[in-house]
């Protein structure tokens, strides 16, 4: 009853960093697919490049989130205090999930429907767009998911250096032992969660070749 | 296996005879500092203590101490007055001081030191080009620009009744643009580097010299007396009577030239705060009970 108030009360507030958060999330998983899935098929394609690329990327994972954040601080023009480091770790872990799917699902289509696109005289650019991607679509998706959902939770640390969202509320009320306040900022993530779960599953679904 | 029982029950046993005194401290530089002073003081005279220093804030120390968690930390009248208590905001500093000191003895049991000596009030913080380029001097100042100036504090700050919200009240500072909330370690660097052009430090924060920074006048006096004080668990002075005699020495013992520049040497020159505070502690001669 108490929680209803205090939402009623401050929900102007609530969804404006909710909103933030929206923006923290989409931004930062926006660049990542766009900047993990071409590579992750580059890497299908020098595989070479596989074992560190991915490597590198599994290094990131490993470090704390909040030690991220804060060595991006003091770097000059893409660190600082606000979205602009928040957004550039948060990519820099979605990374591994959309990469690695990418990779994984474009090598495990079978090489004989590869080899028979090849038959048919398709060349390599064809192969990719009317074999391979559509065939590792529903891995590529599900990292996709993985990252998404990972996103809507790590960004709530952001707030520890100034990019706002949700977090605010459980920094706040961590700071001031108001659970009320911790759960304005947290019941709203894990919403978002839920929900970006849910549409990305039935995205993957529909978009499953195979089924 | 009978060995180990026994061990077992031997350790449990020592534990509960001669626990050590539990020294907490909030998330910044000053206060790490003055628990470090407390934790010093006692293991100089033969006391165990145990360091929870950097808890995240006024209210995890306060609620740690009200479950008996914490034995002893520094509290300033005014956060005790208006954050914790939540009484309307008063000025005359002694009867800020007796109301709170009263008010936890009969309210929470709890007890107050005398006050160490110093006031650490809130500090709304400029860079000097900035504050100069804009004609602002004092807090009431801000209103003319608050469609561009960008304020940005640590969580607690724009939480607080004595916080973010009441200045805003009090001077009539609706920004239009929305605080920036983050670590309070944090708000000096966003301020320099010019990521918002306003926070709230405090009065005795050494980066304020360090950094050559303004401190706008409260010149609606909205912020009330912070002086400084330890708060403690009765019962950890009859646990350990050596708690006494240190509370005895903190009283009047810190001035705030004193506590600016303990702060200073830590924040501004990076040293150590267990080395700064011994040698100041020998400096004082406070180390021979």
């Amino acid at each position: 009853m108490d929680f209803l108030r205090f939402v009623l009360e401050r929900h102007g507030e609530i969804g404006a960093k909710t909103w933030e958060h929206l923006q923290l999330v989409g931004l930062s998983t926006g660049i990542a697919v766009s900047v993990g899935v071409p590579v992750g098929i580059l890497l299908t394609r020098r595989e070479r490049l596989a074992s560190p690329i991915i490597g590198f990327a599994n290094v990131m994972q490993t470090v704390p989130s909040l030690a991220l954040f804060g060595f991006l601080i003091p770097i000059p023009v893409i660190g600082g205090i606000g979205m602009k480091s928040a957004v550039i770790a948060l990519v820099l872990y979605a990374l591994l999930p959309i990469l690695r799917n990418t990779f994984t699902g474009i090598r495990s289509v079978d090489p004989a429907v590869v080899e028979a696109g090849r038959g048919m005289g398709m060349t390599d650019m064809q192969r990719l767009r009317y074999i391979e991607v559509p065939l590792a679509l529903p891995t590529i998706l599900a990292g996709v998911r993985i990252a998404t959902v990972v996103t809507v939770g790590l960004a709530t640390i952001a707030s520890a250096i100034g990019a706002g969202g949700l977090g605010d509320f459980i920094f706040r009320g961590i700071t001031m032992v108001d659970h009320r306040l911790i759960l304005a900022g947290a019941l709203p993530s894990a919403l978002l969660a839920i929900s970006f779960d849910a549409v990305l599953g039935r995205i993957e679904k529909k978009l499953d070749v195979r089924a | 296996m009978r060995a180990v029982v026994v061990g077992l029950v031997c350790l449990v046993a020592s534990c509960s005879g001669n626990d050590p005194l539990v020294i907490g401290s909030k998330n910044f530089s000053e206060q790490v500092l003055l628990g470090e002073i407390v934790a010093q003081l006692l293991e100089a005279r033969g006391v165990p203590v145990d360091r929870r220093l950097n808890l995240g804030g006024t209210f995890i120390c306060h609620q740690a101490l009200l479950a008996g968690d914490l034995d002893i930390y520094v509290e300033y009248s005014g956060t005790a007055l208006t954050a914790i208590l939540k009484r309307p905001v008063e000025h005359d500093p002694r009867e800020v001081f007796e109301t709170v000191r009263q008010s936890y003895r009969t309210e929470l049991g709890l007890e107050w030191s005398d006050p160490l000596g110093f006031n650490n009030t809130f500090a709304m913080v400029m860079k000097p080009e900035r504050a100069s380029q804009l004609g602002v001097t004092r807090i009431s100042d801000l209103a003319a620009h608050r469609d561009s100036i960008r304020p940005g504090a640590g969580h607690e700050f724009l939480e607080r009744e004595d916080g973010f919200r009441g200045l805003v009240e009090a001077y009539g500072l609706d920004f239009a643009s929305e605080p920036r909330g983050m670590e309070l370690g944090l708000i000096y660097q966003a301020l320099v580097s010019d990521q918002v052009d306003v926070i709230a430090g405090s009065s005795t924060d050494g980066l304020i010299e360090k950094f050559g920074l303004v401190v706008l006048e409260d010149d609606l006096a909205f912020f009330p007396p912070y002086d400084a004080a330890a708060v403690y668990r009765p019962d950890a002075v009859a646990r350990e009577p050596a708690l006494a005699s240190v509370i005895d020495l903190l009283e009047g013992g810190i001035d705030e030239a004193a506590m600016r520049r303990l702060n200073r040497l830590v924040d501004d020159e990076g040293r150590a705060v267990d080395e700064v505070i011994s040698e100041f502690l020998t400096e004082r001669g406070w180390l021979e009970p």
